[in-house]
C-alpha cells in the first residue's frame, strides 16, 4: 500500500511555501502578537487585572480571528496557485504519482505551515503576560481552536487555489465578508464560519479557563459542518486536479 | 517509409497499425472552445526519432501534450503502448515529457530538480540516477546553482536531465533546442541519437526545419492543426525544396527576356509586371544555371534576381495547399 503522503512532494511544497519573501511575511505574522503583548506588558498600569481580558481579546480577535484565516489563505492558495501560474505543476503531473496524493500532501503542508505560524502567535504572548489567572489550559484551548480552524480553512483555500485563478481575492472576500461581517450581523451564518468553529472549540477545550461569555456555535454544528466543509473541499480539490489539463497559449 | 502528402481524404484514414508502434493517434482532434488546435490527426510512431515540424501555433504542443496524457483528445484516440494516457499516472514510468514552457522551480538547484524527478519516479538509488542524468546533459558544473540563475539553454538541458533520469522508453520533447547555443545543440543531438539507437521512441517538435536536419528520420509536418505531410526527413525536405519557386527578375528588356525564358523547360510560368518579370519554376537549380545563358543569347542585361517567397511559412502553406 502506498502512503497517502508523498515525501518528495512534501519537501517540494515546503520549499515553495517557505521561499524567501513568504518566510519573512510568516515570521512577521508569527511575531506580531508577541510584540503587541510586550507593549502591553510594559505600559499597562493594572497588569494583574487587565492581563486576562487583554490576552483573551488578542488571541480571539487578532490571532484566531484575523491571522489564522489570512495565514491559511496565503498557504492554502499558494500550495498549488504558484505552480499553476508558472507552469511548473506539469513536473508533478508527468510522474507515476496519483493526483489525489499530490492534493493530500499539499494540503498537509499548507496546514502545517499555517500551524507553524499560529503556534508562536499563541504561545509567545501567553509567555509574556502569563500569571495565575492564565493557566496553560488557556493557551491549549486557543491552540486547539486554531488547529481546527487551520484544518478546515486550508482545505477550503486549497480547493479555491485549484479551481480559480483569483483565489486570493475570492478568499479575502470570503474571510472579510462572510466571516467577519455577516456572521456578526446574521447569527445563522455563524454555522458556516470557520472562524466561529475555532472560537467554539476554544471555549469547549478551555472549559472555564477561557472566558468567552457570548453565544458560540454548538459543538455538534462544528463537527458536522466542519467535516462537510473539510471533506467537500478536499474532494473538490482532488477532482479538479484529476481533471486538470495543461492550457495551451493560443 | 515513403513520404506522403495528406489530402483531405487521406488524412482522415487511420494508418495501418504497425507492430512496433509505441504511440498511435487515431483521428485525434482537440479543440478549446471554438478554436480547433488539432484537427483529425492520425499517425503511428515507433522507435527512433520523429520530428514534429510546423510553424508556431500549428498544434505541435497540443499533439505532444495529448501524447503525454496532459490533454484528452476532444475526438479520436491517443494511445501509448496500446492504452490511453489520460488519467493513468503509471504511464510515466516509461514516458517522459520535456515541456515547452521554460519555467522550472527556480528556488531549487539543478541537482535538486533532477533528484526530485528521480525520487518521484521511485528510483531506489536516486542519487546515482541523478548524477548520471546531469552528466548526460553536461550540467555538472552548474548543478549546485539555483535554476533561477540559469540561462535559457541551461534550463532546457536540466529539464531534459529531469525527464531522462528514469531512462524512459518514450521521450517527448517540445521545442527542446530553443535557447541552446550551437555547441549545446550539437551535443544534445548526439545524446538524442544515442538514445534512439538504444531503441527508444523520441518525438521532438520544432518550428525550424534545419533543427531536425540529420536528426529525425521520420517527420510529421503540421500546419493549422492538420497533419500536412509525413514521411522520411529527406523526402519531406525534397518536397519542400522542390516546390515551385517564384522569382522576380528585372532586366534591360523584360519583354524579350520573358519570351526567351518561356523556351526554358524548367520554367512553367512567366508574367510581365511593372516591377519586372515574375517567374515560376519547379527546378531552381536548373533555372539559376540557365538564366544567365538565356539572357546573354537574347542580348538582355540582368539587373536583379530576387526569390519572392522563401519563408518557412510559405513552404508549410504550400504543403497544405497541394
Amino acid at each position: 500500500m502506498t502512503a497517502p503522503i508523498d515525501s518528495t512532494v512534501l519537501w517540494l511544497t515546503w520549499r515553495q511555501l517557505f521561499a524567501k519573501r513568504r518566510l519573512y511575511l510568516s515570521a512577521a505574522f508569527a511575531l506580531a502578537p508577541v510584540a503587541i503583548s510586550l507593549v502591553f506588558r510594559f505600559t499597562s498600569n493594572d497588569l494583574a487585572n487587565a492581563s486576562v481580558p487583554f490576552l483573551t481579546s488578542l488571541l480571539r480577535e487578532i490571532v484566531v480571528g484575523t491571522l489564522l484565516p489570512i495565514a491559511a489563505l496565503v498557504f492554502g492558495t499558494t500550495a498549488f496557485g504558484g505552480e499553476i501560474d508558472d507552469g511548473t505543476l506539469v513536473y508533478l503531473l508527468v510522474k507515476p504519482l496519483a493526483r489525489w496524493r499530490v492534493v493530500l500532501t499539499k494540503y498537509v503542508v499548507a496546514t502545517a505551515c499555517t500551524l507553524a505560524v499560529m503556534i508562536p502567535a499563541i504561545v509567545l504572548p501567553w509567555l509574556v503576560v502569563r500569571n495565575n489567572d492564565l493557566p496553560w489550559q488557556f493557551t491549549l484551548a486557543f491552540l486547539a481552536g486554531a488547529t481546527v480552524g487551520a484544518v478546515v480553512y486550508c482545505a477550503i483555500f486549497l480547493a479555491l487555489g485549484l479551481t480559480t485563478r483569483r483565489a486570493l481575492v475570492i478568499g479575502l472576500i470570503y474571510v472579510i465578508g462572510l466571516e467577519i461581517v455577516w456572521s456578526r450581523l446574521i447569527s445563522g451564518t455563524k454555522s458556516l464560519s470557520v472562524r466561529e468553529f475555532a472560537i467554539a472549540v476554544t471555549k469547549e477545550v478551555g472549559n472555564g479557563a477561557v472566558q468567552i461569555t457570548d453565544a458560540v456555535v454548538k459543538m455538534s454544528t462544528v463537527w458536522t459542518m466542519g467535516t462537510i466543509l473539510l471533506v467537500g473541499a478536499i474532494a473538490i480539490a482532488i477532482r479538479s486536479l484529476s481533471r486538470y489539463e495543461i492550457a495551451e497559449r493560443l | 517509409m515513403t513520404a506522403a502528402l495528406m489530402s483531405e481524404e487521406s488524412s482522415s484514414a487511420a494508418p495501418a497499425p504497425t507492430p512496433d508502434a509505441r504511440i498511435v493517434l487515431r483521428n485525434a482532434s482537440r479543440w478549446y472552445g471554438n478554436v480547433v488546435a488539432v484537427n483529425d490527426v492520425s499517425c503511428a510512431l515507433g522507435p527512433g526519432i520523429t520530428g514534429v515540424l510546423g510553424p508556431n501555433g500549428a498544434g505541435k504542443s497540443t499533439v505532444l501534450n495529448m501524447m503525454a496524457g496532459l490533454l484528452s483528445p476532444s475526438a479520436g484516440e491517443v494511445l501509448v503502448n496500446g492504452k490511453p494516457t489520460v488519467g493513468r499516472p503509471e504511464v510515466y514510468k516509461t514516458l517522459a515529457l520535456v515541456p515547452e514552457r521554460e519555467a522550472v522551480h527556480s528556488f531549487l538547484t539543478g541537482y535538486e530538480f533532477v533528484r526530485m524527478s528521480a525520487r518521484l519516479q521511485n528510483i531506489p538509488d536516486f542519487d546515482a540516477a541523478t548524477k548520471r542524468a546531469v552528466a548526460l546533459v553536461e550540467m555538472e558544473g552548474a548543478q549546485d546553482r539555483p535554476v533561477g540563475t540559469y540561462s535559457k539553454g541551461m534550463r532546457q538541458r536540466i529539464k531534459i536531465a529531469g525527464a531522462m533520469v528514469h531512462q524512459p522508453d518514450i521521450l517527448l520533447l517540445d521545442e527542446p533546442f530553443n535557447g541552446m547555443d550551437p555547441r549545446q545543440r550539437l551535443q544534445m543531438m548526439g545524446v538524442m541519437r544515442r538514445l534512439a539507437a538504444e531503441g527508444r521512441t523520441i518525438v521532438i517538435s520544432s518550428h525550424i526545419l534545419e533543427e531536425l536536419n540529420d536528426l529525425a528520420t521520420n517527420v510529421l509536418v503540421m500546419v493549422s492543426g492538420r497533419l500536412a505531410a509525413s514521411g522520411h526527413f529527406r523526402e519531406i525536405r525534397r518536397l519542400m525544396t522542390d516546390r515551385p519557386h517564384t522569382f522576380t527578375i528585372r532586366s534591360s528588356d523584360d519583354r524579350v527576356l520573358a519570351a526567351a525564358l518561356l523556351a526554358d523547360p524548367s520554367v512553367f510560368g512567366v508574367e510581365l509586371t511593372p516591377a519586372g518579370i515574375v517567374l515560376r519554376t519547379a527546378d531552381r537549380g536548373a533555372l539559376t544555371r540557365h538564366l544567365p545563358r538565356t539572357a546573354r543569347t537574347a542580348n538582355v542585361r540582368l539587373l536583379e534576381i530576387r526569390p519572392t517567397d522563401e519563408s518557412l511559412e510559405s513552404v508549410f502553406s504550400y504543403l497544405v495547399e497541394r
